[in-house]
Formats: structure tokens, C-alpha cells, sequence
């Protein structure tokens, strides 16, 4: 019996290692990676990274962003812009759907006028906010919007205030063109099986494992490049590693934590700074933190240069200002706040906490974050004040801190357009408190009013003179502890040409690479 | 037989409305807000409320209950409130994938254990006995994450005769990594167990008798022996199996493999209600099921309890 049990057990083995010695090649993939999963590829319900990211490469959009960050043309092939920087008339050619059908300006009327309508519900609609009647229409209290196909190739949009980054708005994963036949008749089914008129189309999506993409053969560019891009869904960072190792993938983010290994292992490695700044977020509305002292002491307290070399092993830039210094008009301002424990315990004892408070800095879970706040607590130790560490899962994190219930809490702001308002505007405007950006709860009028005018001032250097006030009078008023803008690391396999890390998220749509 | 089945089986209807019930407090217990997962980084109060009336989630919940209850009974599952997908497509398209690594870690579990534990327990080999021991020692303490990592090593960089991690399509070159990995805790307590029903069963009367009737060694261990070592590991391998139908996450999430286990940690972070409640209630059944079987099958397998039991 013990006999028949092993010669079972050794001939399934063998059977197992029989099959296991066969591999398939399939046809020529720039092989990808994603640690979560898209939850909906439709352009108006794709809220996080990853389906923004695939939406992107399915959809195009009026006007993209290149790797660069500069905007070209897409589907508008060129536009006019009147002389009050109210009315953009572009003109809409040359792009076809994936099924083949062509883009007119009457589908880019019909895709954004979907976007916004309120049969819609899309969390995304304040993309188009700045059109004239866009606030009305999606309220329901007006049937439509300026935004109007005067014939086939003429799309007229008019807008309530100047916008002087509309065309940027446009070109946000949101804003992508979707087929008006496919959206109306598959509905809430779209986001599974989205058709547009970008580089690519979504020829299998299997859950939890691999979204395959070919080139959408209609695009003018159909020829060119890479046929067919394969997106390994991978939620474990060591497992994404070892399939980068064993050269399934060609291209991986690498975490801060795994770069010395990387920097000594002889692959490419790719860095560009991100359009990203790490905070942590005080309450501005609750005792001590309403204080400026108290919270430009804790700017003093923690030596963030320090935390940036042992910790992110110098994957970072600390913050001396708050817009990252690829959308500034002007260098990086020097540092307001320099590491000095006993300047830190003054201010405090001057703001009447001579001995120190205790606080709660809320985190979500994230080992890299844990491994930060601790050495921010042993920091703040040393100027009497008492952090406690509290730890929650997404969800429940930000709901806490959109409801301004913690004391501080730790975070980061991704730009979604390359502009110096996309940071200021949704940060500080007293406006956007909560949910709208401004998590600190941080109310001030004058940035209030430099904000309000400076979105409308055309003229790029004018507008960053007032940027640059509005930041200087954030920074002095100390609403977060400002810590870093971080650096992105790439590691590129050998046969990947032509990849450039892009500035923003969606501005990479990989029809420019090739494999070798 | 039939009427202890039919029994069981109406067990079930009190079962799964406990499993409804219980579900459905804990998710509304909890703190975060399905809505959140679904409005990205910047919203408005407007924007949640209007996704709220969407959803239902601005009703009462005494009327949220009795309508999920309603369509609890009618088998209708809902859509997620993220992807929009009808719940049961999904899971349908991730359970055949849960079955297969939870088929194929039983399988190697109970083959791998069993050998183990027989070689061990009839005292032939003496020294494998002992190191197989130790090694069940290492394999029952071992953790799940560390050894997964361990096998890709190996495996996949060092002898590169194994995919890292995916599904593969359903090839088995992709099933093997994860499936051991998986099994590893369950064939150390398979073997030890095997091991002490052969040592006790060695000593029993009707060992003795069989031995004494002239009856071969072989024949001995594997007709009465053997048998009576199998009761507890079927025991063992009907609770590790309902396990490994939700609680594989780790396995599933180091192997990038793309089962329930994943799906319901995914939706549970998203506050993706539907989905936590279809898999949680489809993942019930699978459990109460499998352990009807388990009962089953001991009739068959020691003619006393079947004989005890005088249903039939």
C-alpha cells in the first residue's frame, strides 16, 4: 500500500514537471504591470489610477498630454481661441472608432454632454465645470450646455469664466471620447467593454489576471510600434519583482526600499521627479492646530532632509514650496522651515504649550508611510509632543479625514493636469474643504482671492507671479507639515525602445515604443 | 441516508440567513463609505449624495435589509456598486479558478501527507520516519507569505523551470507554485495524522486477528490499517478544503491568482457591499456542502458509523 501511495505521489510529480517544461510564446506584447485592478475603463466613472490609466490608452480625447506634459492635438486637429478666452471652436478630423465607425464633432458633443448630464451620476463631471450652463445642466435644472457640433468637423464649446487651463481639463482621462452607439446601448455594461477612438482596444479583460490590448487598426498611427500590450494585474510587490526578474515584464515601478539593490543590479533604471507632493495634513480647525505657531513649530521639528536620505534612500525633494518645480514659473523658493528642535520648543512655549501636547496622526495602511511616521514621531518626541499612530484601511481613512475627525493625517496630491493651480486651487482654496481637496480645512481670503483671479489670467508668467504669492502666503501660514515632492523609478527591460516616464499619468500612450 | 441528507440540506435555510444577517450588520458596523471608493480624490457633497440615491444607500436600513433579504430569495445577487458588473458574473468567473487551486492543494496535500504519515507510522524506515516528522514540524509553523516567496526563488528565478505567478489560462505550469504552497500546512497535518491512526491502529484487536489469520503485510496496512487512519484525514481535509475556498488570500495574492479569496478582500476594502454578500453567501453554501460530504463519506469509509448512525 505504501508502495502504490509514493508511485501515485512520484508519478503525479513527474506528470506535473512533463507539462510544466512546455511554454507558449504568444505574438510580439510589451508586457505590463498593475498592482490594482481597473474597476471601470467608461471615461466618466474611472476614478482611480489604474482605470484612468487603461481608459486612457482606449479613448482618445479633444487634445493629450505628451510624455512631456505639453498638449497636442488628438482628435481636434487644430483650434481657435477668441480674442475674451471665452469661446474654443476646434476641429474635429480624422479620428474612427474601434469598430470603425468615424469620430464627428456630433460624437464629441454627445460624449461630453454625457459626462456632465445627471442621468450620468459621474464623479467626474467638474471636468468640464468651467462650460457656460455646465452647473445648471447637471443639476437639472437646464436641458444642456455650450457645447455645440455646428457640422461635422466644427465642435464650438463656450465657457462661463476664462479657464486658462480648459485645454488641460480636456485632456484628462475623463474628458476621452466615447462612442455614443456603444455607450447607449451596453449602459452600465460600457466600463467592461469600452469603445473609442484612442491607440488601443480592449481585447480581453480577465479578472484578477490580465487585460491584453491591441492596437485599434482605425487609428492613423495603426502601423507603427508595438502591436499588442498584455497588463499583468499583481497586487504583491515582491511577486511583480520576480516577474520582472525572470523578464515577464518590461517595465516596473520600483519602491524607494528596493532601489540600492536595483541601482547595483546593472538594468536600466529610469527617474523622473513626480508632479506629487507628500504632506502631513494638520487640522486646521481644531485646538493647537489652529495656531500658526504651533504649527510652524512642527515644520521645525522633524529634519525631513533626513527622513528623505534613510528612509526613501533620496527617492525625493523636500518640499520648500508646494507646486513640484516642473509647473513652476520661478526656482524652488529656499526653505522656510529649517530643522531646528529649540526654535520649534520657543514657538511652542509662546503659543502657551510649554510642555508639549499629544496628537493622532492618521495613516492608511502602507508599510512605506508606517516606516515615515515613525521617525516623525521620534522626531516630534524630542520637542515634547506626543504622536500616537493611528492606522486605517482606505476607506475608512478617508472618510475620517474628509469629516475632519483626526489631528493630522498623512498624505499625498498627484497633479491631474500639469498646472500650478491643480495644486493650489483644490489644496487651499477655501472652497474645496473636505472632500474638494483641501483636507486641512485651511480658509484664508486674500489666497482665497489670488486663486479666484489668477485661474482666469491667460499670460502663463503673469499667472505664476500670483501663483507664487498665493503659495508664499500658504507656506508661511504652515497648514501641513510640508515633507517631499518624490521621485519616480523605473526599472526598462532590454528589448523596450523609445519609453520615457510620463509627467503626467495618462501622458504615456506607448505607441511611440518599440521592442527590440 | 436520504432523510439525514434532506435534514442537513433544510439545515441550510437557517444557516444562510445567520450568514445574511451577520454579513450585512458587520458591513454597515464598520467605518468607511461605499460611495468613497467611487468618487476618486476630489468630489462634492452633491456628488455622494447623488451616488447614494443611486445605490439605495440613502434608505433606511431596516428597508435596505428587507429588500436585500427579497432579493436574496429571488437569487438575484445585484450589480457591484464599483465595476457595475452583475455580482454573479462575477463570481462565476472566479470560482472555477478558486476550485481548481483548492482541488489541486487537496490533492497534494492528502497525497503528499498520506505517503508521509504511512511511511512514518508503519515504522519500516526509521529514519524517514523521524526526518518526515520534523519536516510536518517545519510545514505546519511555516507562514504562507514566506514560503510562497520561497517556491518563486527557487522555482521560477533560480531554476526557472516555473512561472512566477498568473493563471496562465488555466495551465497546470501556472497552478503548480501556488497549489503547493497552499497545501503545504494542510500535508503536515494529513501526515502526522496518518502516522498516529497507523501507530494506533497497529495495536488494535482486529490488526491482530488479520495478522493472525496469515493474512500479508500489505494486505494488512492497506484493508484494515490504512482505512482506519483515513477517518480523521477526512476530517482534516474537509475543513482545510472549505477554508481554502475564502481564506487562500495570501496564496492568491502573492501568485497573482485570481480567485474569491482576492475578489472578496478587494470588495471589502471598496465597501463593495453586493459583492461582499454574494461571495460571503456563495461561499457558506460551498462550506456547509462540502461538510455533507464529509459526513457522508464516513459511512462508506467505516461501515460502524454507518451501521451506528440507523437512519436508514
Amino acid at each position: 500500500m505504501i508502495r502504490h501511495i509514493l508511485s501515485i505521489t512520484a508519478s503525479l510529480i513527474s506528470a506535473l514537471l512533463i507539462v510544466s517544461c512546455g511554454g507558449g510564446e504568444g505574438p510580439p506584447a510589451l508586457r505590463l504591470v498593475l498592482q490594482t485592478e481597473p474597476t471601470n475603463l467608461d471615461p466618466a466613472s474611472a476614478v482611480d489610477y489604474s482605470s484612468g490609466w487603461v481608459s486612457s490608452l482606449i479613448h482618445s480625447n479633444i487634445v493629450r498630454f505628451e510624455p512631456d506634459g505639453s498638449i497636442e492635438p488628438d482628435l481636434a486637429r487644430s483650434w481657435t481661441v477668441s480674442g475674451d478666452g471665452l469661446e474654443y471652436v476646434f476641429h474635429i478630423t480624422g479620428g474612427r472608432f474601434s469598430d470603425g465607425g468615424s469620430v464627428t464633432a456630433f460624437d464629441v458633443e454627445s460624449s461630453l454632454k454625457r459626462l456632465i448630464a445627471p442621468s450620468t451620476a459621474s464623479p467626474r463631471w467638474w471636468v468640464l465645470e468651467p462650460v457656460a450652463g455646465a452647473s445648471d445642466f447637471h443639476a437639472g435644472r437646464a436641458g444642456g450646455c455650450s457645447i455645440e457640433a455646428r457640422d461635422d468637423s466644427t465642435l464650438v464649446i463656450r465657457l462661463g469664466n476664462r479657464a486658462a487651463h480648459f485645454l488641460s481639463l480636456l485632456a484628462m482621462p475623463a474628458a476621452g471620447i466615447v462612442s455614443p452607439d456603444a455607450a447607449d446601448s451596453l449602459g452600465r455594461d460600457y466600463g467592461r467593454r469600452p469603445t473609442g477612438s484612442g491607440p488601443w482596444r480592449l481585447v480581453s479583460w480577465k479578472s484578477g489576471d490580465e487585460i491584453v490590448l491591441e492596437r485599434n487598426m482605425f487609428s492613423p498611427e495603426a502601423d507603427s510600434g508595438v502591436p499588442r500590450i498584455s497588463i499583468r494585474l499583481i497586487p504583491e510587490t515582491m511577486t511583480r519583482v520576480a516577474e520582472f526578474e525572470v523578464g515577464n515584464l518590461d517595465l516596473l515601478e520600483i519602491p524607494p526600499a528596493e532601489l540600492e539593490l536595483w541601482r547595483s543590479a546593472g538594468v536600466r533604471l529610469l527617474s523622473k521627479p513626480e508632479l506629487r507632493i507628500v504632506y502631513i495634513g494638520l487640522n486646521n480647525e481644531k485646538p493647537p492646530f489652529d495656531d500658526p505657531r504651533v504649527r510652524r513649530a512642527l515644520n521645525m521639528a522633524i529634519d525631513v532632509e533626513s527622513v528623505i536620505g534613510h528612509i526613501l534612500f533620496g527617492a525625493a525633494e523636500k518640499a520648500t514650496g508646494i507646486v513640484p518645480a516642473g509647473l513652476r514659473g520661478s526656482p524652488p523658493p529656499a526653505p522656510l522651515y529649517r530643522y531646528d528642535p529649540a526654535g520649534a520648543v520657543q514657538l511652542l512655549e509662546e503659543a502657551g504649550y510649554p510642555d508639549g501636547f499629544s496628537m493622532e496622526i492618521w495613516q492608511r495602511e502602507n508599510p512605506e508611510s508606517g516606516r515615515i511616521l515613525e521617525s516623525v514621531q521620534g522626531f516630534l518626541a524630542r520637542v515634547g509632543i506626543d504622536v500616537k499612530i493611528v492606522t486605517r484601511e482606505w476607506s475608512a481613512f478617508k472618510q475620517a479625514v474628509d469629516r475632519g475627525t483626526p489631528d493630522a493625517f498623512y498624505l499625498d496630491w498627484f497633479a491631474d493636469y500639469p498646472e500650478a493651480g491643480n495644486f493650489l486651487v483644490p489644496l487651499f482654496h477655501s472652497e474645496n474643504r473636505g472632500g474638494g481637496g483641501n483636507r486641512a480645512g485651511f480658509a484664508d481670503e486674500a489666497v482665497d482671492s489670488i486663486l479666484d483671479i489668477a485661474s482666469g489670467v491667460s499670460d502663463p508668467a503673469a499667472r505664476w507671479e500670483m501663483y507664487a504669492e498665493a503659495e508664499k502666503r500658504v507656506m508661511e501660514a504652515a497648514p501641513w507639515i510640508f515633507l517631499w515632492f518624490p521621485v519616480r523609478y523605473e526599472v526598462v527591460s532590454h528589448r523596450l525602445e523609445g519609453y520615457e516616464i510620463p509627467v503626467i499619468f495618462n501622458g504615456q500612450r506607448f505607441t511611440g515604443v518599440s521592442l527590440r | 441516508m436520504g432523510r439525514f441528507i434532506t435534514r442537513r440540506l433544510l439545515l441550510l435555510i437557517p444557516i444562510l440567513f445567520g450568514v445574511v444577517t451577520v454579513t450585512f450588520i458587520i458591513m454597515y458596523v464598520i467605518p468607511g463609505d461605499p460611495v468613497l471608493s467611487l468618487v476618486g480624490e476630489r468630489y462634492d457633497e452633491e456628488t455622494l449624495e447623488r451616488l447614494r440615491g443611486e445605490l439605495g444607500l440613502d434608505r433606511p436600513l431596516a428597508l435596505r435589509y428587507i429588500d436585500y433579504l427579497g432579493r436574496v430569495a429571488r437569487f438575484d445577487r445585484g450589480r457591484s456598486f464599483v465595476t457595475g458588473r452583475p455580482v454573479m458574473e462575477t463570481i462565476r468567473e472566479r470560482v472555477p479558478r478558486t476550485l481548481t487551486l483548492a482541488g489541486a492543494a487537496m490533492l497534494i496535500a492528502v497525497g503528499g501527507g498520506m505517503a508521509a504519515g504511512a511511511v512514518a507510522g508503519s515504522g519500516r524506515i526509521p529514519w524517514a520516519g523521524k526526518s518526515l516528522m520534523a519536516l510536518t514540524l517545519v510545514g505546519v509553523s511555516i507562514p504562507v507569505f514566506w514560503l510562497g516567496l520561497l517556491l518563486i526563488h527557487l522555482f521560477a528565478i533560480r531554476l526557472e523551470i516555473l512561472p512566477p505567478s498568473g493563471y496562465g489560462g488555466g495551465s497546470i505550469r501556472y497552478l503548480v507554485l501556488p497549489a503547493l504552497t497552499l497545501s503545504f500546512a494542510s500535508m503536515a497535518t494529513v501526515a502526522r495524522v496518518t502516522r498516529a491512526g497507523f501507530l494506533e491502529a497497529g495495536s488494535e484487536d482486529f490488526v491482530r486477528t488479520a495478522r493472525a489469520k496469515g493474512l500479508g503485510e500489505g494486505t494488512v496496512m492497506g484493508k484494515h490499517v490504512f482505512r482506519n487512519a483515513l477517518i480523521p484525514v477526512v476530517t482534516i481535509v474537509g475543513t482545510d478544503f472549505g477554508s481554502y475556498l475564502g481564506g487562500s488570500v495570501l496564496t492568491e495574492s502573492i501568485f497573482g491568482w485570481p480567485g474569491l479569496g482576492r475578489l472578496i478582500v478587494q470588495s471589502i476594502l471598496k465597501r463593495d457591499f453586493p459583492v461582499i454578500q454574494g461571495s460571503v453567501l456563495f461561499m457558506a453554501i460551498l462550506f456547509v456542502l462540502v461538510n455533507l460530504i464529509v459526513d457522508i463519506s464516513y459511512g462508506f469509509i467505516d461501515p460502524r458509523i454507518r451501521e451506528g448512525g440507523g437512519e436508514e
